[in-house]
């Protein structure tokens, strides 16, 4: 099974992701808006950082997520490109990503992410496990 | 795909969507556009949020779509919404993610001919010194007291720093400032995204483009925007970058949060809000002021690299002066008529600028009795217009007109079966040169994804919301 795929929006993009187990769709998740943003396969994973974030049901908290990796990379400036969900409950989130710091020449910018929105977003269990889709704002 | 919704033609220009087409609306949809661009609307979700956006406690008036209205998330882009200022609601989606992303025209003492043999030398020159900041940040260093400062005092800021000519903050909307900004509703992480990208261009529908002007509509308003045929302008297109997007993100979940406490249920999450006095609405407020202020600063700081470009390749006898800047994602405070009765409205506008006729005491001095200038950019390698706010806006859209040509096709279906080294060439072969620095950003932003901006303007030309002033060529784009 393909971890994501890119869905299209008349301004914008969106992605539809999947996973086994929820814990490995809030992965996958983070891996597809990321990879909208840049080069995933240039970066490497020589450090890892601990992320976490809250919500009230598990719509808010992939949000919230979601927009929580968006502000590692956007400021903090790391660029990562593995996700492990140590924990998941409706209301919260935690989880290690490899990465390293942002390099303007190595990691160049595909797109560049502003936001997480809550257009038209789904979470919901399929055949296979878990399906999303969540639509960002470029 | 959208569903069938009912919808009357008022006129050749004027769409409604009765408030009784569904369940919860407090108001009409109104929708202006002529017919073959009402055929485009159709196609998307926009009249669909336009109807949400109708159902939002404390809306006066109708929920008001411009001609390049098209899909967004929660608000459609293109759409007008003014909330009662004592019992209405304050959205964070209704002023958008790039809060105070907004355009600002340059004019120049160069004409085309003066800059065509150049042009390549030029473009590249401002490719160099104008930072997109996809790698991450631009040349702008400041620490948290200098952002604080940037936060309250937007434009004039950096005029003060020197990023700047003193008559830079009279020719823009709010004199490049808003009052109210308050930095302690900013949260540190806005703080953080925002610091190192002040002066960058950013990347997706914003750019810098070198233009001339083409044709011109209305001599009396050209005269007094100081505008010529073959005349080069710039125009910039930017907004508050990772700043204004952490700020909306931080009070979409706020609202979230607290709308059941106000008994406030939605059909769309994104159009979270909250009651515009409530505590969560006026940190809202302040810290939407303040993002708005760091975008006015944005641009200026653009526009001080721009200058230090000519002046490399033209020397110092090419001048560059603002013509105006103008928002398109804001909510302000602002007074109409509706139905009869002056209220004090909170006018949300996502994807549509201000447009005050001749008279009004918000316009500059030496504009004022021709209207406020409105720039409406087209798409890459098209056309952008100049024009002057009339009459019409104050009457029926709460002062406000389009921003843009409206986006047609979506950027992945755009992107199909073509190659970005390929339409640059077709491009220049077109007479415009193109830089970008992201890898995406020609090909989702090409012409045929837009719709034709002129049709656009047409409309809001005849419906008398804005006269047509000038009709702008560009010659070389410099993309995020």
């Amino acid at each position: 099974m393909a971890a994501f795929e890119i869905l299209e929006h008349p301004a914008d993009i969106g992605f539809r992701a999947f996973g086994a187990t929820l814990p490995e769709l809030f992965a996958n998740a983070a891996t597809a808006m990321l990879s909208i943003a840049c080069d995933l396969e240039k970066v490497a994973p020589k450090a890892e950082y601990p992320i976490a974030a809250t919500g009230s049901d598990y719509e808010s908290l992939l949000v919230n997520w979601l927009s929580e990796v968006l502000y590692w990379f956007d400021g903090k400036r790391i660029a990562l490109r593995e996700f492990r969900v140590t924990r998941l409950e409706p209301d919260r989130i935690r989880a290690l990503a490899r990465g390293e710091p942002r390099n303007a020449g190595r990691h160049r910018s595909k797109l560049i992410v502003k936001a997480v929105t809550w257009h038209q977003l789904k979470i919901a269990q399929t055949p296979g496990g878990w399906a999303a889709e969540v639509y960002l704002d470029i | 795909m959208p569903a069938e919704i009912h919808v009357e033609a008022l006129d050749t220009l004027r769409y409604r969507i009765p408030r009784d087409e569904r369940r919860g609306m407090r108001t009409d949809v109104v929708v202006y556009a002529s017919p073959a661009l009402m055929d485009h609307i159709r196609k998307d979700l926009s009249l669909e949020q336009a109807m949400n956006v109708a159902t939002l406690p404390g809306i006066a008036g109708p929920s008001l779509a411009m001609p390049d209205i098209h899909q967004g998330y929660g608000f459609p882009i293109g759409g007008v919404a003014a909330m009662d200022a004592s019992d209405g609601v304050v959205s964070p989606g209704g002023v958008g993610f790039d809060i105070n992303c907004g355009v600002r025209l340059v004019r120049t003492t160069l004409s085309a001919a003066d800059v065509r043999p150049k042009l390549r030398e030029l473009i590249n020159q401002i490719f160099r010194d104008v930072p997109c900041g996809a790698g991450g940040s631009g040349f702008i260093k400041i620490g948290p007291r200098e952002l604080e400062q940037v936060l309250v005092k937007g434009a004039g800021w950096m005029v003060e720093n020197g990023y700047g000519e003193e008559r830079d903050t009279r020719f823009a909307e709010a004199g490049g400032a808003l009052e109210g900004a308050d930095p302690t509703a900013v949260s540190a992480r806005a703080k953080e995204r925002g610091t190192p990208q002040l002066g960058t261009l950013g990347s997706g529908n914003h750019f810098l483009e070198v233009q001339y002007v083409e044709e011109i509509h209305d001599e009396a308003a050209a005269r007094a925007f100081g505008l010529s045929a073959a005349q080069v302008v710039v125009l910039i297109h930017s907004g508050s970058r990772g700043l204004g997007h952490q700020v909306c993100t931080d009070y979409v979940a706020e609202m979230n949060k607290v709308m059941p406490r106000y008994g406030i249920s939605l059909p769309d999450r994104q159009l979270a809000c909250c009651p515009i006095r409530a505590p969560e609405g006026q940190a809202y407020l302040g810290a939407m002021c303040a993002a708005a202020n760091f975008a006015w600063a944005n641009r200026q700081g653009i526009l001080h690299f721009l200058r230090g470009a000519f002046r490399r390749i033209f020397g110092d006898s090419a001048r560059l002066d603002l013509i105006y800047d103008v928002c398109h994602n804001i909510a302000k405070r602002e007074r109409y008529e509706v139905e009869g009765r002056k209220r004090d409205l909170l006018v949300h506008r996502k994807g549509a600028t201000r447009a005050f006729p001749a008279g009004h005491r918000e316009i500059p001095a030496g504009y004022r009795h021709v209207g406020q200038p409105v720039f409406v950019p087209g798409s890459m390698g098209t056309a952008s217009w100049v024009l002057a706010g009339a009459e019409g806006a104050m009457q029926e859209t709460f002062g406000s007109v389009c921003h843009g040509a409206g986006r047609l096709m979506s950027r992945t279906a755009v992107r199909k079966g073509r190659d970005a080294r390929l339409e640059t060439k077709k491009l220049e072969e077109a007479g415009i040169l193109v830089r970008s620095e992201t890898r995406d950003g020609i090909l989702e932003e090409l012409p045929e994804a837009y719709k034709n901006v002129d049709e656009v303007i047409e409309v809001v030309h005849n419906a008398g919301l804005a006269r047509k002033v000038a009709r702008l060529r560009p010659i070389g784009v410099i993309k995020g």
